[in-house]
């Protein structure tokens, strides 16, 4: 199902100590039922990742990567509008991530029926592009979608000593319904991957509603040239915003 | 240029340099304009029915396109490339600047609001701020031309603070939409009156322009000349006379004088070859934005102006104002899943809520001695990078949960007047100097009182309206000081040159004419004596026309 790219670019981010020396490292502490954070162990250049409400005294596992900044040029002040730049700047996931980023992105947004799920429609290409974007608001995001798709490797090889896209679909959802839901109460452990996690489900829904597919699919009906006037609401959406009026106790201006 | 004789250079192509060129070439007066950005065609430029889709990043805005990819603005922002500004210590300021022709009317937001009577004589009621040099009443039959040449929508409400425009003017609004009328409905409850917005949108054919067809976000610009902006109006119009001539890219640095002092030519770096052109002029029209103005003449400093032309009262720069802008958004139970319709229609808002505080101010029942309006945020909109709503889990149960948020969030934004205060002005940094090397702006501000306590209520009422809509808030209310937006943020800047009625204490006469040059005028907002929260677009090109068709009749007398 996933849409695969061949193409292997060079892995730009590194972790601060080894995905194989903290694994082994998480292996030895699961037995405890408090995990403390990896941040207090690492290097002394190490960076804390994502929104860090959190704290230092998490459970759990975090990747805490540090990633070299992108400084590829954006598309600038006067970019043509009419044909848009196909390709503004370098997509930067491996194929490994991508591959990942398409099984997570099939789970947040399956085919249902005839509508199509979102590696179909190439979703995983605008999350590549948008991680690999040069703008602050955008490399805030790349750190965040790749510690996600760390994390998930690394939950995957606790759980099951192998990668994410590895595992079958129950192992998948059985990791995914721990941090796919941000209720009051979230174990410790994954409050910080559930966050992290909303971003990235966030971006994945707002690509797909983007395409054709999906702006149908979300029942969007506007962009289409009106000739006359406006026509306003349909009766349907009155009869709609009368009973609101009515539930509310008010009444029409 | 060489043979084109000309009597007046107009400094600027937006909406104010465009009115005043427009008139006067109307007249039959041969005018020579100068824009700093390059030349730019709506016609082709336009991204007309594009999806976010499209563009790269769904869309959305970064510090290229500070609004997005689609934004009208070329070269601009609130940054400019090699053209920077600075501020002064605990100053926040932001700047939005245009480097095309038409400047920033081709991304504006066409909210065309006249101010009313109270706006025009504000100190002599509260003792603030500054009169303006006249009253609503001179100023009335300028905005029905304007209105009517521009093509403005709207109703006349008979509202105290919405002035009604004379007969026929106005052009049919819209129909409201379902949220729209949801917050008109909770207004009402509490008092508060909503009326259709008056935009500069043509809902009727004008001239060669089409009527809207209620599709693609104005913001992007408007290919079919519906949404106004000047390039597709008062640029082209002007030029079909044959009394318009227009030089791009290029940027003027300074207004230069002879051996007396009186102002004579203007030098200007043509970015193309980074070289310095003087021109001779006989009547020079500053429009170049009211900071970009006032800086100009900041930076045309001389023997006999050593603190800047046209600066002997000291006012360049100072008086500074913007809006006052803050919001408040929810999530709306009752709209959750309601039945989808096409609610493009002029891309903004159709219904608004004016000031309603008059009588309230008259009776002394307010904290706070100025009024503001909310716009209203809302609809199925086109999908772009974000989607709304506490969304949680995966898969169909995902993708219902946003179809149910879709179009059920309400947003209220303020905008509101500031007063003038002494720590509000623009000077010139005497350290820092642009690509071209002319010295750059540099901002100083500070909210007063005022306009703190002003939002402070817009804050409590906003959240009134919305939870008579239905909507629960769980956090406490912001103060002020942190909701309250940066100065220049909402893009109204103002005041940086304003006319008054006595040189000592203002820049120009009422007429626009400063009053130590009398062949300088400036005609953008730099001449506003206060900045009423009506939005200044409309009120620029209304004061620009008036006073360029008294400048005709003084050309025409050989008063000049």
């Amino acid at each position: 199902m996933a849409k695969i790219i061949k193409e292997k670019n060079d892995v730009q981010y590194k972790s601060t100590i080894t995905r194989r020396e903290s694994l082994k490292w998480l292996g030895i502490l699961s037995a405890s039922a408090l995990l403390p954070s990896l941040v207090g162990c690492e290097d002394s250049d190490s960076t804390s990742t994502i929104a860090n409400a959190v704290g230092d005294s998490i459970k759990g596992h975090w990747p805490d990567l540090t990633l070299p900044p992108i400084t590829v040029k954006g598309y600038g002040k006067d970019p043509s509008m009419i044909i848009p730049p196909k390709s503004p700047w370098p997509k930067t996931l491996t194929a490994e991530q991508l591959t990942l980023v398409a099984v997570l992105a099939d789970i947040l947004v399956p085919r249902e029926g005839d509508v199509p799920s979102a590696t179909e429609v190439n979703v995983p290409d605008v999350i590549d592009e948008w991680a690999s974007a040069p703008y602050e608001r955008q490399q805030g995001d790349r750190l965040t979608i790749l510690s996600t798709l760390v994390w998930l490797n690394d939950e995957a090889q606790l759980r099951f000593t192998q990668t994410f896209v590895a595992l079958s679909p129950i192992e998948q959802l059985n990791i995914v319904d721990d941090i796919a839901y941000q209720k009051d109460d979230l174990a410790e452990e994954f409050i910080r991957i559930a966050r992290a996690f909303s971003r990235f489900r966030k971006l994945v829904l707002a690509a797909f509603f983007c395409t054709p597919e999906g702006t149908k699919d979300l029942g969007y009906l506007g962009n289409v040239p009106i000739a006359g006037d406006y026509p306003g609401p349909t009766d349907e959406a009155m009869v709609h915003l009368n009973q609101t009026l009515e539930q509310l106790g008010l009444t029409q201006a | 240029m060489k043979d084109f004789y000309y009597e007046v250079v107009v400094v600027g192509s937006g909406a104010g340099g465009a009115m005043a060129a427009y008139t006067l070439a109307k007249a039959g007066h041969k005018v020579l304009m100068l824009e700093a950005g390059r030349d730019y065609d709506p016609k082709t430029e336009t991204p007309m029915f594009k999806t976010n889709a499209q563009a790269p990043l769904m869309g959305a805005g970064n510090v290229d396109k500070d609004f997005g990819f689609y934004d009208a603005t070329v070269d601009g922002g609130w940054t400019v490339p090699n053209e920077p500004y600075t501020t002064g210590e605990n100053s926040d300021f932001m700047w939005w600047r245009a480097r095309m022709l038409g400047g920033r009317t081709n991304h504006w937001g066409r909210y065309s609001l006249r101010f009313s009577e109270h706006d025009f004589k504000g100190k002599t009621r509260d003792g603030l701020g500054a009169d303006w040099p006249f009253e609503y009443e001179e100023l009335a039959p300028w905005y029905d031309k304007t209105e009517t040449l521009v093509g403005i929508c709207g109703t006349n409400t008979g509202l105290d603070d919405m002035p009604d425009s004379a007969e026929g003017v106005l052009q049919p609004p819209p129909k409201a939409r379902v949220p729209e009328l949801l917050v008109a409905a909770a207004a009402k409850k509490l008092g508060i009156a909503t009326a259709p917005m008056h935009r500069a949108v043509l809902t009727r054919p004008k001239d060669n322009r089409q009527a809207c067809f209620y599709a693609t976000p104005c913001g992007h610009g408007c290919s079919i000349g519906a949404a106004f902006q000047t390039t597709t109006s008062l640029l082209p119009m002007a030029k079909a006379t044959g009394n318009l001539k227009i030089i791009t890219d290029a940027m003027v640095r300074m207004v230069d004088v002879d051996e007396n002092g009186q102002a004579n030519a203007l030098t200007y770096v043509d970015k193309k070859t980074g070289k310095d052109i003087k021109l001779a002029a006989k009547v020079i029209i500053l429009a170049a934005s009211a900071c970009e103005s006032a800086r100009l003449l900041l930076n045309s400093k001389n023997a006999h102006h050593p603190n800047g032309l046209a600066n002997s009262s000291g006012q360049v720069g100072r008086n500074l104002m913007d809006s006052t802008g803050t919001g408040v958004g929810a999530h709306i139970p009752a709209l959750e899943g309601r039945p989808i319709y096409n609610e493009d229609g002029h891309t903004a808002n159709h219904l608004f809520i004016p000031w309603w505080g008059h009588k309230q101010h008259a009776k002394g029942e307010l904290d706070f001695p100025r009024g503001y309006h909310f716009e209203i945020g809302s609809g199925f909109r086109a999908p772009g990078s974000g989607v709304s709503g506490n969304l949680q889990g995966y898969g169909k149960e995902l993708k219902d949960q946003a179809k149910q948020y879709y179009g059920a969030g309400v947003y209220l934004a303020l905008r509101g007047e500031m007063l003038p205060n002494e720590h509000c002005y623009m000077e010139i940094d005497d350290k820092v100097t642009d690509k071209w090397g002319i010295p750059v702006a540099k901002f100083h501000w500070k909210w007063a009182d005022h306009e703190l306590k002003q939002v402070e209520h817009g804050l409590k009422t906003a959240r009134k309206i919305l939870e008579t809509m239905g909507a629960t808030f769980t956090s406490p209310l912001p103060s002020a000081d942190k909701a309250i937006l940066k100065g220049g943020q909402i893009i109204h800047e103002v005041g940086s040159t304003r006319m008054g009625e006595s040189p000592k204490d203002s820049v120009t006469n009422q007429y626009g004419q400063t009053w130590d040059c009398k062949n300088v005028f400036v005609m953008d907002a730099g001449v506003f004596a206060s900045n009423p929260h009506k939005n200044c677009t409309l009120t620029i090109m209304t004061l620009a026309m008036r006073n360029a068709s008294w400048l005709a009749t003084q050309l025409s007398k050989g008063a000049l």
